[in-house]
């Protein structure tokens, strides 16, 4: 037994490789051996682990990626628990479908990273491709639970048709809650256009400001009370980048989707 | 024993297992969380009366609360499981959802026991209240018209004691007062402890039942009170003229046991002729209290055996 399960790059990939074996959970009772027989997939053909990767260390609740991984998909798929430490960047759908644990990604990760993820945490250091926490294609969900981090910027539709859950970001690009059931979103800087469109009762969160939709009404402005507990827990937990001023500060509340039920909110930070 | 001149009695105070929540208050500062507290926790002296009992625990910086702003800790007990969630529904809702600017906690997270507190008192929002899962918690947005009131979904519960007490027997009302409230003062602040009584201070102790009148739970404890000394079977000492009560509820033996510890110490002032305890001669409740042995650093529980010397009844 190690205290870690570290895979390494033998050379940069030339092609995609699907690598939904790859998760903590499923790598913490195999011998080195045993993942290093595990399958990753160029498109019908499956490849070793150990072809591509060397491994070391073995049945541990730790596993570290090392190598320019930006071709890898489905990285830390459904994975439940563990820790998954990706030294570099990563390619789409990084923790799409993951149940719990914890996936770090010192890098930036591309598309759909944690969509339809329902519990733990993926923490991204750089940035995040479009549909970050979003449902999978022709999915009516996104997450249902859980928390997204993106400490740099995340595409387009992030959170797309989220249930519940949280994804925080320091800005987001075009579309951000779309079609929001519930759950929230925060972003720190600044959010792209149309925001929350077919919102129901989801939460946007805007500490940088944001250009309201039209299907949107402005209700009131007021201290939300919930939201220094949230953002405390964010600071507290990821090192989100939260001030004084945001916790117990002024919000604009908007009302919206109007197109919708009307029951979602756009909370718009007031400097003071 | 005798503790600065003043006689500590080999008696024990006798209490009783309750269920007791903890309830943490925060506010935009101190004061409106005091004034929510205080509002909380009025009219809950006695189960006897009032269906529990309750009073302010310790005020919280911000640093200890969930959401970062100053609050007050709440301990309310009551006498059974089935009764601790009404009574601490219709407190909150009354006194919390109603005061401004406030948010309501559970203080008991690690209690694997849950009530339904913010759940049932978010119907207030008919219908348009909204939840949110905050750390695996979930709590309730409740539309009010100074902007939204916040109450997590569940509470825990705990096991409690209560009915910890002492009694000062002192030379004149005045020395009882200032030795009481020196207990009180030593006590203030201390975890898992309450003091539900006005100011922490019973001066109307009383004992199970009556003598004349059939039908009342309790009536005057004439053994102690000076008045009565020549008429009644008395239980004070010669130079004693004035009585003062401690009444203490707590989340464990050892809580209360500290906190007594602590009280008597203060307690024992010139002018205080002894201090003792009220029992039922130890066939009522479970919790002992041995004065002496407190006194001695011996702040767990023991063993049930009765002690001998004058049983007041608090």
């Amino acid at each position: 037994m190690s205290d870690r399960i570290t895979l390494t790059l033998r050379a940069p990939l030339d092609r995609a490789l699907d690598a939904d074996a790859i998760a903590a959970d499923r790598l913490a009772a195999l011998s080195a051996q045993e993942i290093a027989a595990l399958p990753l997939w160029d498109g019908r053909n499956a490849v070793a682990l150990g072809d591509v990767f060397s491994v070391s260390g073995e049945r541990a609740q730790t596993v570290v990626l090392e190598g320019d991984l930006a071709k890898l998909r489905g990285v830390g798929s459904m994975m439940s628990g563990g820790t998954l430490e990706i030294r570099g960047s990563i390619g789409s759908a990084v923790g799409a479908r993951m149940l719990g644990g914890a996936i770090a990604v010192q890098g930036s990760a591309g598309d759909d990273a944690g969509s339809a993820m329902s519990g733990g945490s993926l923490v991204i250091a750089g940035n995040a491709g479009d549909r970050a926490g979003g449902a999978l294609q022709g999915a009516s969900k996104g997450m249902t639970g859980g928390h997204i981090v993106v400490r740099g910027s995340v595409g387009r539709e992030a959170g797309a048709r989220m249930r519940r859950g949280t994804l925080c970001c320091a800005s987001a690009g075009a579309g951000a809650g779309l079609g929001m059931i519930a759950g929230n979103v925060i972003v720190a800087g600044a959010i792209g256009d149309e925001p929350g469109a077919g919102n129901k009762r989801g939460s946007i969160v805007a500490l940088g400001g944001v250009r309201v939709p039209q299907t949107y009404a402005y209700a009131c402005t007021y201290r939300p009370p919930h939201l220094s507990l949230m953002l405390l827990f964010l600071r507290r937990r990821f090192a989100f980048p939260v001030d004084d001023a945001h916790l117990h500060g002024l919000y604009k509340r908007y009302s919206g989707d109007l197109a919708e039920i009307g029951k979602g909110e756009i909370l718009e930070w007031q400097a003071t | 024993m005798e503790i600065r001149g003043v006689q500590i009695d080999d008696t024990f105070a006798e209490a009783f297992g309750m269920r007791g929540a903890r309830i943490i208050i925060t506010a935009k500062n101190e004061k409106w969380a005091r004034e929510s507290a205080n509002k909380l926790t009025g009219f809950a002296t006695s189960v006897i009366a009032c269906k529990c009992e309750a009073a302010v625990e310790r005020e919280l910086a911000p640093s200890e609360t969930p959401d970062g702003r100053p609050g007050i800790s709440v301990l309310l007990f009551t006498m059974d499981s089935d009764s601790l969630p009404k009574r601490v529904i219709e407190r909150i809702g009354q006194t919390v959802l109603t005061c401004p600017t406030t948010a309501c906690f559970d203080g008991l997270p690690d209690s694997p026991d849950r009530l339904a507190i913010g759940k049932p008192l978010r119907t207030f929002g008919d219908g348009f209240q909204a939840s949110k899962m905050i750390d695996g918690q979930r709590y309730w947005r409740v539309p009010v018209m100074e902007g939204e009131f916040l109450i997590q979904e569940t509470f825990g519960k705990a096991k409690g004691v209560g009915g910890g007490n002492f009694l000062i027997l002192a030379e004149s009302a005045e020395v009882a007062l200032d030795a009481a409230e020196a207990a009180v003062e030593s006590m203030a602040g201390m975890p898992g402890v309450i003091l539900p009584f006005p100011g922490g201070i019973v001066r109307s102790g009383s004992k199970v039942g009556a003598k004349k009148y059939k039908g009342m739970i309790a009536s005057t404890n004439d053994a102690f009170a000076p008045t009565l000394r020549v008429i009644t079977r008395t239980a004070l000492p010669e130079g004693v003229n004035s009585v003062l009560e401690i009444v203490l509820d707590g989340l464990d033996f050892r809580s209360i046991a500290t906190a007594m510890r602590a009280g008597i110490d203060a307690a024992c002032i010139a002018g205080v002729r002894s201090i003792t305890a009220g029992n039922y001669g130890g066939k009522l409740g479970p919790y002992h209290f041995h004065l002496r042995r407190i006194m001695s650093g011996d702040l767990d529980d023991a063993p049930k055996a009765a002690s001998a010397g004058p049983a007041a009844q608090p």
